[in-house]
């Protein structure tokens, strides 16, 4: 096990800059996850890592040591491509085998000794009665699993996962992303982990970060990253509905800070107007700002709850198991509002809402909000 | 907008003859949204081309406001049909894109104009009228596919997983807007999909269908609270439903056999005497076990947690059960409550909650 440290790296591919200048720390022992949308440049600084990439500049350590000019073999990394990558001409055991038998780690293990491990990962991941099988002959969401299994399969430094259960279908997806977590667990491996779907990297990661664009936009834990996102993308890109983003004008009356929309007007408590301030931005003459609060953060009712609540109407309703989400269609967004349990209410209803102050947060425009 | 009617409808395959839908017999109201739901290989997609008359009825009867439509083509159906692939006329703009199937049909000037603007406005669509599907994103794409199916008010709107691959925020405002057109517009809508979460999210009623056959058809509600078998009850749901294995100790009550001894659970309904003594298994959904920390006596087992999983509202706990077969089981629980791996925890399963399984088949009369 190793600690991955990455200093100020950067990726040019001719003049186009896929990593802007990457810093993190992937602890001895940590599940790491790099967070973020297609084209963010996730897989590039996995690739840099595991060496099949130069690094333009900045430096990336193991261990406290520079490994920027270590060819991949002498890293002691295993990887695992959302790609597959497997041999086609082999059987899926021959596959999961391959790294085993590289000369480069000197395993030698025995034919008995080798089966044992190949069976025991096979088996983990639920792909067991499919090791005489050729990669021809499997599904997708198979070769993804014997190509997980291969990078598992070997004890290494560091394991840099892409994607790896991107390909499986729902219910597939959640027991690998359960298995994946136990492996972590039980050989306390430092794994580097890159996904765009944040429900496995809030599932799976000690800590994560987020990336746009080439650049961190935040690191945290999952818990940071969900309840306090620190821009209205990180809001966006996490959360099943996303955090809501609303612009609206910032207006004060007799001492009072109200944030104001073409639908609805709230007063603002007392202990956020710094942080709006912080967050306004001039627009033809008005003062905005964007307001982000989670869907779960949202009171609904058919009578009024409070002054700081408001009415509008319900566009629809959608259920999922023991939840709905209400949608209330917004002038220049819609706003999502999770209830508990099945709710009685009807499309075009009027009903009070009230958000909760205490997970309210404002944020400057950097992504477009559109319907 | 029809009801909509198959009765024991078959189609077999004449290479291999393989059973594609196996007597299949259910009924979509007029207005109602229906989601056919299955796991590849359910029968599902055979079923919603027959729907549409791009494949033939081997045996049996579909009818359209009870006249039989077997032998009608897909036009003459006049059945909408938005599949997850956009396909949509690359060197037409959206406008003329969403009007085709009306000047198709001969529509013509004011006429198409009317409708073609309707639509897009439900759609939310009138802004890009004039714009070339290719410089849209992807949602948008969907919506100008979504509105060329909706346009010439069909008998039967069929979706084929329109939205399974749109991304998080685009799939929810596709839901919203799917589920609002088909009540303003009063559509007769059959989804299909594999994703019981999506299926759950829009219909007024569930289709389960396995292995060429229908398992259950019923509200959310039902099929949630009364499912019809065992493969019903694992397959809506995620997590899944817990199958622990246990026995039945009199006509109210069962028991989990434990190292320590029995652990008894009370529940709710009846089942015919001639179980008792028999074993069973007890299914509880992950979402409605309440966890303590503390021991309690009823309805009670105790577990350790194994692995614990954040999903931002919630969390989803894996415990060891302490049952003879130390049983993997899932609990979803609020995030605000903090656990660590290797806590002692207990499993509360409330009567109401409980179901129980002979094979298949389950037992209890509610």
């Amino acid at each position: 096990m190793a600690e991955v440290r990455l200093e100020n790296v950067v990726k040019l591919y001719g003049k186009k800059r896929a990593v802007k200048g990457v810093s993190f720390t992937c602890k001895e022992g940590e599940f790491f996850s790099i967070l973020g949308p297609t084209g963010a440049g996730k897989t590039t600084i996995l690739k840099m890592i595991a060496g099949i990439e130069d690094i333009t500049s900045g430096k990336i350590y193991f261990n406290g040591h520079v490994v920027n000019e270590l060819p991949p073999q002498e890293r002691n990394v295993s990887m695992a491509f959302e790609s597959y990558n497997l041999y086609p001409h082999m059987s899926v055991y021959d596959n999961i085998a391959f790294p085993l038998r590289a000369p480069r780690w000197g395993l030698k293990l025995s034919p008995q000794e080798e089966r044992k491990r190949v069976e025991e990962i096979a088996n983990f991941l639920g792909i067991g009665d499919l090791l005489e099988r050729l990669p021809q002959h499997l599904s997708g969401g198979q070769k993804q699993r014997v190509s997980l299994a291969r990078a598992l399969v070997r004890k290494a430094e560091v394991y840099l996962l892409d994607e790896p259960i991107a390909h499986l279908d729902a219910r597939l997806k959640f027991s690998t992303q359960t298995l994946l977590k136990e492996f972590a667990h039980n050989y306390k491996s430092t794994i580097i982990y890159v996904t765009h779907d944040f429900r496995e990297a809030l599932a799976l990661s000690d800590r994560m970060v987020v990336l746009r664009k080439g650049l961190i936009e935040q690191e945290g834990t999952p818990e940071d990253i969900y309840y306090r996102p620190a821009s209205d993308f990180v809001g966006r890109l996490v959360g099943d509905p996303p955090m809501n983003l609303i612009d609206g004008e910032i207006i004060t009356k007799d001492g009072k800070t109200f944030f104001k929309t073409g639908d609805f007007s709230i007063r603002v408590k007392d202990e956020l107007v710094e942080s709006m301030e912080k967050a306004k931005r001039e627009e033809n003459g008005r003062t905005l700002t964007r307001l982000g609060i989670r869907p779960e953060h949202i009171k609904l009712s058919r009578n009024k709850i409070s002054d700081d609540s408001f009415q509008l109407p319900i566009y629809t309703i959608v259920h999922e198991a023991e939840s709905s989400v209400v949608s209330f269609e917004l002038e220049d967004t819609f706003l999502y509002v999770r209830t508990e349990g099945f709710c009685d209410y009807e499309e075009s209803e009027k009903v009070w809402l009230e958000f909760d102050q205490n997970h309210m947060f404002f944020y400057k425009k950097t992504v477009e909000i559109s319907k | 907008m029809s009801r909509v009617e198959l009765k024991n409808v078959w189609k077999i395959y004449p290479r291999g003859n393989v059973i594609g839908v196996k007597d299949l017999t259910f009924t979509c109201e007029d207005k109602e949204f229906l989601a056919i739901v299955g796991p590849s290989g359910s029968g599902k997609s055979s079923t919603l081309r027959m729907l549409a008359g791009l494949e033939e009825i081997t045996r049996g009867e579909i009818l359209f406001d009870g006249k039989v439509v077997n032998d009608l083509d897909p036009a003459q159906r006049n059945v909408a049909l938005a599949f997850e692939s956009y396909a949509l006329y690359h060197r037409l703009n959206v406008y003329e894109n969403i009007a085709f199937p009306l000047r198709a049909r001969g529509m013509k000037g004011a006429q198409v104009d009317k409708k073609v603007k309707e639509v897009a406005e439900l759609l939310g669509l009138t802004s890009v009228l004039k714009k070339y599907p290719s410089s849209l994103p992807g949602g948008l794409q969907q919506r100008v596919s979504l509105a060329r199916a909706l346009v010439r008010k069909p008998n039967l709107t069929l979706l084929d997983e329109p939205i399974s691959h749109a991304d998080q925020r685009v799939r929810h405002e596709l839901r919203a807007r799917i589920r609002r057109l088909h009540d303003d517009l009063g559509l007769t809508t059959i989804y299909v999909t594999h994703d019981q979460a999506e299926a759950i999210a829009l219909c007024d009623r569930l289709v389960v269908m396995y292995q060429a056959e229908l398992q259950q058809i019923g509200t959310v509600e039902e099929i949630w609270n009364r499912p019809a078998n065992r493969f019903v009850a694992y397959f809506i749901g995620e997590p899944a439903m817990n199958f622990i294995e246990g026995q039945v100790e009199d006509l109210q009550t069962v028991f989990i056999p434990t190292p320590g001894g029995k652990r008894s659970f009370k529940f709710k309904g009846e089942i015919d005497p001639k179980y008792v003594g028999a074993k069973i298994t007890i299914g509880v959904r992950p979402q409605q076990i309440s966890v303590y920390r503390n021991k309690k006596e009823e309805n009670t087992i105790a577990g350790s947690v194994r692995i614990i999983e954040f999903q931002g509202d919630k969390t989803v706990l894996t415990v060891d059960l302490a049952d003879e077969n130390k049983t993997q089981a899932k609990a979803v629980v609020p995030a605000r409550e903090k656990f660590n791996k290797g806590d002692t925890i207990w499993f509360h399963f409330a009567p109401e909650i409980i179901h129980l399984f002979d094979g298949d088949t389950p037992i209890i009369k509610r």
